[in-house]
């Protein structure tokens, strides 16, 4: 029965395979018109839910490398992991099977309820049974199969696949509910309250749970040398399933091994607080079936129980094998890297998601388990990093995505007429429209030479109609405006890109990178650092122009940004060697540095260099905190707020990789202690997210997702106007776009009250 | 400074949704705990102690109100069910049930509310504690049994909702 509004909207049913890519645009559509609010608010309030429980773990960052360490032994260990699980299990009286496919996995169920004589299953909820079409197989069967978790039994009578790897019904909000509830089960009561709706699904449920021949669950965790699994769950409905029938199936990836259940330890916390932001779920299951109590029949007699875990391979093997992805395998399945991805918050796990797996992990799970075609809905993951440490294994799920970007180009190519000339062989798949946003840097370079020309084609309608069809930039975003003269050329033009030797103010000496996305684009952001730093005493020069590798690495061409990132080592090789700090204005490219290149640069001589680099790059405005704090100077004094000519008020919107990076503190820090009353965004991303709100396709969905940002703007100056201050170049053109207001970053505004006689008092 | 084990364990356990109560360790305030809190209860049921000696539920045991023959059908009308807990954790407030000694499983999982009665010294401090060897006769690395936290839940249906499938109640009594 789909829960369709209107015929012309496709059902979640109907667009959950999107090996090919209108499924993918028409899943986005469909989501931010039905589902989005149901989404955006549940997603949000897990993600609340989780900050706030992981910070009160006091060994949170602990646990984490603890439940990593256990993981990447278990993984690497998995051969003899299982032959001992087989061991234990059989020790204790189950049976155990290992499924190579998915389709031996249902069918091995399915055999077994067929030879008890199983009329009737309740199943908890599992993602893996979701991914083996388990209930298919029993259906063929004529055995009844009732999903007992709220979420799946919501499903099961919409006939929807899980929007959610922990919350699969998070997009039905109350009402959408109550409504599907009393069509499907044409019935008078109200179910007006979450409490009605459950009390009326308990009644149908409980009957279910006493009659069933079967239990079938999934499992969190698994010891090896015990047989013992661990179920975390809330409702009950797991310890229905495995301790009220005659018969319990376990189905569970290879992946949830662990050698012993004193590594179950570290877990325990985490997994809860990274999901639904407890301490623990109501109910955490430590059992290693089949359970000897004497099960209470309905006669009141007793008889033995049967156990049978089935450990499903499908792919995860190959995964295993597989030296970039391979990591996805330590996902413990909490759903953090859904709840605090902006795109995910957006439209849910029916767009950013396949047919059983979501979200940015989600990707990595299709591809292993389905194909690398049913992987495209990865393309929702913008990179943007946010997810990087709220995941409790550590997986560098960005990095996942772009490798996956990468091969479905690869995947793509023979499609294409010719291979492209401008990239690396590894990066052939690239598209016409991949080229183009990866290779900014030339774009760049050649539009600021012709700036008149290049922009007047960036605002000239027909231009833009075919730069639509070719590369998929949507007309409706202005486009930046590429500058003339340069970073590079106008330091040079002001003098401000000679070294100086001073004796009062900072000891510093430091390299402003002149990164391309400042260079070509947003010059005054870089001259403005430069003035501040010279002001502070700080011997700073001005590097060449050379394309980092962000952008390429964005398309997924891995081999360009790879090239290019040992080009930017090289240029930065001797300013390193004379002891300057790198100053980088654009976050996304310091986080090229400190994050990202540790996949590209893995050997060699930019290898070595790497980590020197990592410590002594800074993001610019950190850096000017940095040199004040060290200089005992008051910024207070240096840069008194009132004295900007707007006023000292303002709404200061963070970059995402900033975030990441723990960049964004130390600029609130520092605007606040010049005097600024600072409001600060909410929000884990802007949606513009470098080049993905530009393309043709996405360009709803980035607005969509920057409602919420600009929501809170509009709050913020409730109380009068704000100044609006960003210090990621893609987010000042979102809140530019947004709210049609000119966007500073944060050294502008110091500069402008430098000019304005701040620095009287300076060294 | 940390609070003591019990104050974290009842903060912990309250945030759960869990009642929870310290009283001296005798069969007769066990009695009237238990009395008090199931009040108007029809039927309830005790599982057998495994843990805690035997004699202190003896009087309890007594009231009208138990069900002792049962079937399953008996067990899933129950309105309230007893059972010990082998350990408390404070940092989350659980109480650790074993789930397969006689009825303990399946009487802490139909009734609509559900008491767990432990030892004051039983409270340790985090859930991965109980995974050590020398932690509670290393009960935590051999028996079957469930970390319970707070009632049966759910926020599938929209606002979160207590009581779903399992007890819509949990009850602890925690004995000086």
């Amino acid at each position: 029965m789909p829960a369709n509004i209107s015929p012309s909207i496709p059902s979640p049913r109907s667009v959950a395979d999107k090996s090919d890519k209108s499924a993918l645009l028409a899943a986005i559509r469909m989501a931010l018109q039905v589902e989005s609010s149901a989404v955006r608010h549940n997603t949000q309030s897990f993600n609340r839910g989780r900050y706030a429980a992981t910070s009160a773990i006091p060994d949170y960052e602990t646990l984490k490398d603890k439940a990593r360490a256990i993981k990447e032994d278990s993984l690497a260990r998995l051969p003899e992991l299982l032959a001992a699980l087989e061991a234990s299990v059989s020790r204790n009286g189950g049976h155990f099977h290992l499924a190579p496919t998915a389709a031996d996995a249902s069918r091995y169920v399915a055999e077994v309820c067929r030879e008890a004589g199983v009329r009737l299953v309740v199943k908890g909820k599992s993602m893996t049974s979701e991914e083996i079409g388990l209930n298919r197989a029993l259906d063929a069967l004529g055995i009844q199969v009732v999903e007992t978790d709220l979420a799946e039994f919501i499903l099961q009578v919409a006939d929807e696949q899980p929007s959610h790897i922990i919350a699969p019904a998070i997009h039905y909000s109350r009402e959408r509910i109550t409504a599907l509830f009393k069509r499907s089960f044409r019935t008078d009561l109200p179910l007006a309250t979450g409490e009605e709706l459950t009390a009326f699904a308990r009644g149908r449920l409980r009957e279910k749970f006493l009659q069933a021949d079967a239990g079938i669950t999934g499992a969190n965790f698994i010891a090896a040398d015990s047989g013992t699994l661990v179920l975390v769950e809330s409702e009950a409905n797991i310890r229905m399933a495995s301790l009220l029938p005659p018969l319990h199936i376990a189905i569970a990836g290879v992946e949830k091994i662990v050698p012993s259940r004193k590594d179950f330890g570290p877990f325990l916390e985490l997994l809860a607080a990274s999901a639904t932001g407890q301490p623990m779920t109501s109910y955490t299951s430590v059992i290693s079936p089949p359970l000897k109590a004497a099960r209470v029949l309905a006669d009141g007699g007793a008889a033995a129980r049967q156990f049978h875990l089935v450990l499903v391979d499908n792919g995860r093997l190959n995964l295993r094998q597989d030296e970039c992805l391979r990591e996805a395998l330590y996902c413990i399945r909490c759903g953090a890297c859904l709840n605090s991805c902006a795109n995910f918050q957006t439209v849910g796990g029916h767009a950013f998601g396949g047919e059983t797996y979501s979200g940015g992990i989600g990707g990595t799970w299709e591809s292993a388990t389905r194909g690398l075609q049913n992987a495209r809905f990865s393309e929702l993951c913008t990179g943007c990093s946010r997810c990087v440490p709220q995941c409790p294994v550590r997986i560098d799920i960005p990095w996942l995505n772009t490798v996956l970007r990468q091969r479905l180009g690869q995947l793509d190519v023979g499609k294409r007429p010719a291979p492209n000339p401008l990239a690396p062989s590894a990066d052939s798949g690239a598209s016409l429209s991949r080229l183009f946003f990866a290779r900014y840097d030339l774009l760049a370079k050649w539009g600021s030479r012709f700036p008149r020309s290049s922009n007047w084609i960036g605002r000239f309608a027909p231009a833009r109609v075919l730069l639509e069809l070719l590369v998929g930039v949507d007309r409706r975003r202005r486009l930046p405006l590429f500058a003339n003269p340069t970073l590079v050329e106008a330091s040079r033009q002001l003098r401000l890109d000679q070294p100086q030797a001073r004796k009062d103010g900072s000891s510093r000496k430091a390299v402003l990178f002149a990164d391309v996305f400042t260079n070509y684009g947003s010059v005054s952001r870089g001259l403005a650092a430069l003035r501040v730093l010279h002001a502070l005493g700080v011997d700073v020069v001005v590097s060449d122009a050379v394309a980092d590798g962000r952008a390429a690495l964005s398309q997924g061409m891995i081999a360009t940004a790879a090239r290019q990132a040992e080009r930017t080592i090289a240029v930065l090789r001797p300013y390193l060697k004379e002891g300057r700090d790198v100053v980088v204005v654009e976050p996304s490219v310091l986080a090229m540095f400190r994050h990202d290149y540790r996949h590209l640069l893995k050997s060699g001589p930019a290898g070595e260099l790497l980590q020197t680099l990592r410590e002594r790059s800074f993001e610019a405005t950190e850096y000017v905190g940095v040199v004040l704090q060290e200089s005992q100077i008051d910024a207070a004094k240096v840069f008194p707020a009132l004295r900007h000519p707007l006023g000292a008020k303002l709404f200061y919107h963070s970059h995402c990789q900033q975030k990441t990076m723990g960049c964004a503190a130390p600029t609130e820090l520092l605007l606040r202690a010049a005097g600024f009353d600072v409001i600060t965004s909410q929000v884990e991303c802007c949606g513009m997210a470098g080049s993905f709100g530009y393309k043709k396709g996405f360009y709803e969905l980035s607005l969509a997702v920057a409602e919420d940002l600009f929501a809170q703007v509009r709050k913020a100056e409730n109380g009068g106007s704000r100044i609006l201050v960003a210090s990621g170049i893609s987010c000042q053109e979102q809140l530019q776009a947004g709210l049609g207001r000119p966007v500073f970053h944060p050294l502008e505004l110091l500069e402008e009250i430098l000019k304005r006689g701040g620095i009287a008092s300076a060294p | 400074m940390l609070a003591p084990l019990f104050e974290r364990f009842s903060r912990a356990a309250i945030d759960a949704g869990a009642t929870v109560e310290q009283i001296p360790r005798s069969s007769t305030a066990l009695a009237s705990a238990i009395r008090r809190v199931t009040g108007e209860a029809r039927r309830m049921a005790f599982a057998d102690a495994i843990d805690l000696p035997s004699d202190l539920f003896e009087e309890c045991r007594r009231a009208a109100n138990v069900v002792t023959a049962r079937s399953r059908i008996e067990l899933s009308s129950l309105d309230a069910g007893i059972t010990e807990a082998f350990a408390g954790i404070a940092r989350t407030g659980s109480v650790c049930v074993s789930v397969d000694h006689g009825e303990a499983g399946t009487i802490s999982l139909l009734a609509r509310m559900h008491i767990a009665v432990l030892a004051s010294e039983t409270i340790i401090e985090r859930p991965a504690d109980l995974f050590r060897p020398d932690c509670l006769g290393a009960k935590g690395l051999h028996r079957n049994f469930v970390f319970i936290t707070g009632p049966s839940a759910t926020a599938d249906m929209g606002p979160l909702v207590r009581g779903v499938h399992g007890p819509h109640r949990l009850h602890l009594i925690v004995l000086a």
